[in-house]
């Protein structure tokens, strides 16, 4: 199987396995990037089509960074970020038998957090979110982001301490 | 506390003491919050099989682009691969000189791409190049021929005795080993022999033999004997009257005791061997004997 995959994305099976494997989190990137459901989409299906018409030139190792490289230069520059809606977990907001007080400031906190998301730097918004929603390592996001691991540790750092200093209202 | 504590902390890299140490700080119960619930954040719905079967469409579509495509490319190629040759071929083919050669007792009528008329005696050679003739009149000549020029740009004759230059006229240009000769029968005929340039008036003559020019005998026909299956001569050596039977007939000559220097006067026929070899024999006063298609002239003692 291993032998089989590697000289071949053109392969309707392995294709689907790559799409399966990495499509949500090209979706998210680009959302978390520019708050954009739309645009998220189009990225998706552009950086896998080109992904099939270059099935041949890359290996499957190579898949993952390659839809990443071109949903990332799909809108290089091009687009302003809009605001970045994310919706909640249900489990927080039912699963809890607190009292009507401590749910009101639990949503009001929430608000605080979007907001202070919303007005992060798109790069550390993205880091912050790809590890938080997406629960991937920093190593990861530095290929998608093409940066240092390091790069990406600093991020994080920023994005916790800005977050944090929004919503205490320092 | 290390560089970027912050993201270490989520990535459980701190080590015991500086954890102690952030766990104490004022910070860490917002942080604490911030990171419980951003873990409970979720980006909008992504649909992975509809996005799937939209890209699995999209590839249908231009999969079937790409087979109208391909042998459609494939097809160009080919096509201009033979284009290339036909084109390539054309210019190489048009660029050659055209030749025309006559053999031993034959003539033949070449028309050029002007309409201007050649007619090449036995034994000679044509070359010209039909690609630029309208601007470039250019023949080269071996032998004898005759010609009618249409009107038009300079016609020029290239031999390797002389050049002739015309404008529309009708002339002979007969060039043979150590004998050149050119006869204006209509128009003006400009004759470059050895950097000299001599004109000659219809009806006028320009003989070399053996590097003697012999001007102005007048021919007296329309157009050569050659052309009526004769060949005519005036006071020319025997040599080249031989030479001219052995060309015209096809027989090949050779001689005893005699004087290859003797003038003579007179024609034979090109189509008749027979009487043509009493035409020459006769007036000089020498025998032959015809064997097959070998002919001896010998001295009568």
């Amino acid at each position: 199987m291993k032998t089989e995959n590697k000289h071949n994305i053109c392969n309707e099976k392995v294709f689907s396995d790559i799409f399966t494997a990495h499509s949500k989190t090209v979706f998210n990137y680009i959302y978390y990037k520019f708050g954009n459901e739309e645009k998220a989409h189009d990225a998706v299906q552009e950086a896998f089509v080109k992904l099939w018409e270059n099935c041949i030139k890359v290996s499957p190792e190579k898949a993952k960074s390659f839809v990443y490289t071109v949903a990332n230069n799909l809108y290089l520059n091009v687009i302003k970020a809009e605001k970045v809606r994310l919706k909640y977990a249900d489990k927080t907001l039912k699963s809890t038998n607190e009292n009507p007080e401590f749910l009101l400031e639990e949503n009001e906190f929430k608000e605080k957090l979007e907001k202070a998301l919303q007005d992060l730097p798109e790069n550390q918004r993205t880091t912050f979110l790809l590890n938080r929603i997406d629960g991937k390592k920093y190593k990861e996001i530095a290929e998608m982001e093409e940066v240092s691991v390091k790069a990406i540790e600093k991020r994080m750092h920023l994005a916790l301490k800005s977050l944090r200093e929004k919503i205490d209202g320092i | 506390m290390q560089e970027n504590h912050l993201a270490k902390w989520l990535n459980n890299e701190l080590s015991e003491a500086e954890l102690a140490e952030f766990k104490n700080s004022d910070e860490y119960a917002s942080y604490v919050r911030i990171v419980t619930a951003s873990e409970n954040l979720r980006a909008p719905d992504f649909n992975e099989a509809e996005a799937l079967a939209a890209i699995k469409n999209k590839q249908l579509l231009e999969q079937t682009k790409v087979v109208q495509l391909n042998p459609f490319k494939r097809f160009m190629k080919v096509a201009a691969v033979i284009v290339v040759l036909i084109a390539g071929s054309y210019f190489f083919f048009n660029s050659l000189d055209a030749t025309i050669t006559t053999q031993y007792a034959e003539t033949k009528e070449i028309v050029l791409p002007d309409n201007s008329e050649v007619i090449l005696n036995a034994d000679s050679e044509l070359t010209y190049n039909k690609n630029n003739w309208d601007s470039n009149r250019n023949l080269n000549l071996k032998g004898e021929a005759f010609f009618k020029v249409a009107k038009g740009e300079k016609f020029t004759v290239a031999t390797s005795l002389g050049t002739v230059a015309v404008l529309g006229t009708q002339f002979n240009v007969e060039n043979r080993e150590d004998f050149f000769e050119v006869t204006c029968y209509e128009g003006l005929v400009s004759v470059l022999y050895n950097n000299k340039e001599v004109k000659l008036p219809a009806g006028a003559s320009f003989v070399v033999i053996n590097g003697a020019i012999n001007k102005a005998q007048k021919p007296d026909a329309l157009v050569p004997s050659w052309l009526n299956a004769e060949s005519s001569f005036k006071s020319v050596p025997l040599k080249y009257v031989f030479d001219e039977f052995q060309r015209q007939h096809n027989i090949m000559v050779s001689t005893e005791n005699i004087d290859m220097n003797q003038l003579y006067t007179g024609s034979f026929s090109n189509s008749d061997a027979k009487l043509a070899l009493q035409s020459i024999s006769a007036p000089s006063q020498i025998k032959f004997k015809l064997e097959g298609a070998k002919v001896l002239f010998y001295a009568e003692n």
